[in-house]
């Protein structure tokens, strides 16, 4: 059944985008992860303009987080004043982001923009993610204990001015690192469509060093109200995103998740992990292989903004 | 007397002579004006569209084109998938006897709104591919299809094509005033560029056999709108050819219009962009509370 997206202007097949969102679902339930990283490249991919993809999975980013973030919320997971800090300096660095995209899609180099962004932060995170869970693999194989937090070090950024109390991450730190954290995020937020998580999660563990607990719920916290000052940005600046497209992503996103979380249920944390940073690797393979390869058709067309 | 009566005489009759030669070299230069002279403008050769032109020299009434399109308003609805439209005409004191005999050339046009596009060439920069030059085109046919009795460049010389601009080769690209320095040569690789990405999106055809006559003077052609066309006005062309020279000329409009639910979504998108994107946000987070509600189970 072939449905007319009003944004991308494209005829599309509703059963391809509902299936997409049906295997992104089964993977970000099985792994607790957003997936956006995966379905950003796999729009772009399918033939969705770069622009339409990243703004339309900021909306389905809004759908797949609010309900968990409703649930850390009761499970009092979150810390509201840090998630606060978070968001306010995400809100700036997505605003930024969304101008950003605006001025790389008028000079025609949005798609490589996006394409060196998702080479670069799949790559390191999926290294990183690998090296740990690898090593997590053979120390426990080894019978040692291994702990996930480690104990806190003094660092530079304890010297930093403008410190606040966070309750509830146990925290007396300065409101700076939270805030570039956030911004950071939400700069990745508009111009990648994605959620931010994999950035947010190490960055509050390893730099701001709040409790493992109370990450989870706090960087869904932020990236819900991100994503949709992101959407909204993005449909008021760019026209990007498309509402019937964000909508099958959703439904398709819903069910996978479901069976994505039984599946992940039955596989241990690191096993997991390493999984998800083979994936990470492949989809930044992939990316990088579209850059370096010489392309079959070296010319695009491209449309002339501002002129509306 | 007599003198006084023919002495005139010479001069009455150079007068009429030189009037009776200007009119017979007039003559022919305003009827092949009509037939195929090019107006300076390099405009249309039949003197005003949808007119019969004016009888021809052997006596017999010249022939004419007349046409009209199976649908005048196309709907882009959600369930668009493209459509196709038929442009019918008939030949007005057809001469030919049958409708196999190829008497006659007909080409069909349809073109789309001009509008302005960038093409982008990718360069190889350190090992990777990045777009690099860029040529800015202040008007390109969005649409444009042509259908004719047999390949274009068959029927007529280039430059009748050009000044109607019939076929692929006399599509009428404006390059933008500050690119137009570009070396000839580039400029020409852009331009087929276009042609060939316009192509592969199936937004400009080529249908070298697409118009066959039915009948001694009916034709009939299809022309296939792709689901991507772009939504706005299209105008057809239908031009009638007989031996390399362009007889009679006939324009129509086809209306392609935004219907339904996707007229609402796209002008919704367009004209209240805040509204809209404030109305996607909340229609996830009802979603995902929907989800969260039907499956009793946060994915986190």
């Amino acid at each position: 059944m072939d449905f007319y997206l009003p944004i991308a202007e494209m005829s599309a097949n509703i059963f391809i985008f509902l299936g997409m969102g049906a295997a992104v679902g089964f993977l970000s339930g099985m792994f607790g992860v957003g997936g956006g990283f995966l379905m950003t490249p796999l729009l772009i991919f399918s033939g969705i303009p770069a622009a339409v993809a990243v703004g339309t999975e900021a909306a389905q980013i809004v759908a797949s987080s609010v309900s968990g973030a409703i649930a850390q919320y009761r499970r009092r997971n979150v810390d509201f004043k840090m998630g606060f800090v978070l968001l306010i300096g995400g809100i700036a660095g997505s605003m930024i982001g969304v101008q950003v995209v605006r001025i790389l899609r008028q000079i025609g180099q949005f798609e490589l923009f996006v394409s060196l962004s998702y080479v670069t932060f799949l790559g390191i995170i999926g290294t990183l993610m690998m090296i740990e869970a690898l090593n997590t693999m053979r120390k426990t194989r080894g019978g040692k204990q291994v702990s996930a937090r480690r104990p806190g070090q003094h660092s530079w950024i304890h010297g930093l001015p403008f410190k606040m109390r966070f309750h509830r991450s146990k925290l007396y730190i300065s409101a700076i690192p939270p805030l570039l954290i956030g911004a950071f995020v939400g700069f990745l937020s508009a111009i990648m469509g994605v959620g931010g998580g994999f950035v947010m999660v190490p960055a509050m563990i390893y730099l701001l060093r709040v409790p493992t607990n109370v990450v989870v719920g706090t960087s869904l916290f932020q990236i819900v109200f991100v994503t949709a000052a992101t959407t909204i940005m993005h449909a008021k600046q760019n026209q990007t995103v498309d509402i019937v497209l964000a909508m099958l992503l959703m439904i398709g996103g819903v069910i996978g998740a479901q069976f994505g979380a039984v599946a992940g249920e039955k596989l241990k944390g690191e096993q997991l992990r390493a999984l998800l940073a083979g994936l990470v690797l492949l989809v930044c393979i992939r990316i990088a292989y579209g850059l370096v390869v010489t392309p079959n058709e070296l010319f695009s067309l491209g449309s002339v903004f501002g002129g509306h | 007397m007599i003198a006084d009566t023919t002495f005139p005489r010479p001069t009455v009759m150079a007068a009429t002579l030189a009037f009776a030669v200007l009119l017979i070299m007039a003559v022919p230069l305003i009827s092949s004006r009509a037939q195929v002279g090019p107006t300076p403008a390099g405009q249309v050769t039949a003197p005003t569209a949808n007119k019969p032109p004016a009888p021809a020299s052997d006596g017999r009434p010249a022939e004419s084109v007349e046409a009209d399109v199976s649908t005048r308003a196309v709907a882009v609805t959600s369930s668009f998938t493209g459509t196709e439209i038929i442009v019918f005409g008939t030949v007005e004191h057809s001469r030919q006897p049958t409708p196999e005999s190829g008497y006659y050339d007909v080409a069909v046009i349809v073109d789309g709104t001009p509008t302005p596009i960038i093409a982008r060439r990718k360069s190889n920069v350190a090992g990777i591919w990045i777009n690099a030059e860029s040529l800015r085109f202040e008007k390109v046919p969005s649409y444009y299809a042509i259908a004719s009795t047999r390949p274009i460049e068959e029927v007529a010389e280039p430059q009748i094509l050009d000044q109607n601009r019939i076929g692929f080769d006399s599509i009428h690209m404006k390059v933008a005033e500050q690119q137009s320095q570009m070396a000839p040569a580039n400029l020409a690789e852009f331009r087929r560029a276009v042609i060939r990405l316009k192509q592969k999106e199936q937004l400009y055809q080529k249908s070298d056999y697409g118009v066959a006559f039915i009948g001694r003077s009916l034709f009939r052609s299809t022309i296939s709108l792709p689901a991507n066309v772009p939504v706005g006005p299209l105008i057809t062309h239908t031009y009638l050819f007989r031996d390399g020279k362009l007889l009679s000329k006939h324009t129509n409009n086809v209306v392609l219009r935004r219907e339904g639910l996707e007229r609402y979504l796209h002008s919704f998108a367009f004209d209240y962009p805040l509204l809209y994107g404030i109305f996607a946000v909340l229609t996830a987070v009802a979603a995902g509370l929907i989800a969260s509600t039907l499956f009793k189970r946060g994915s986190h």
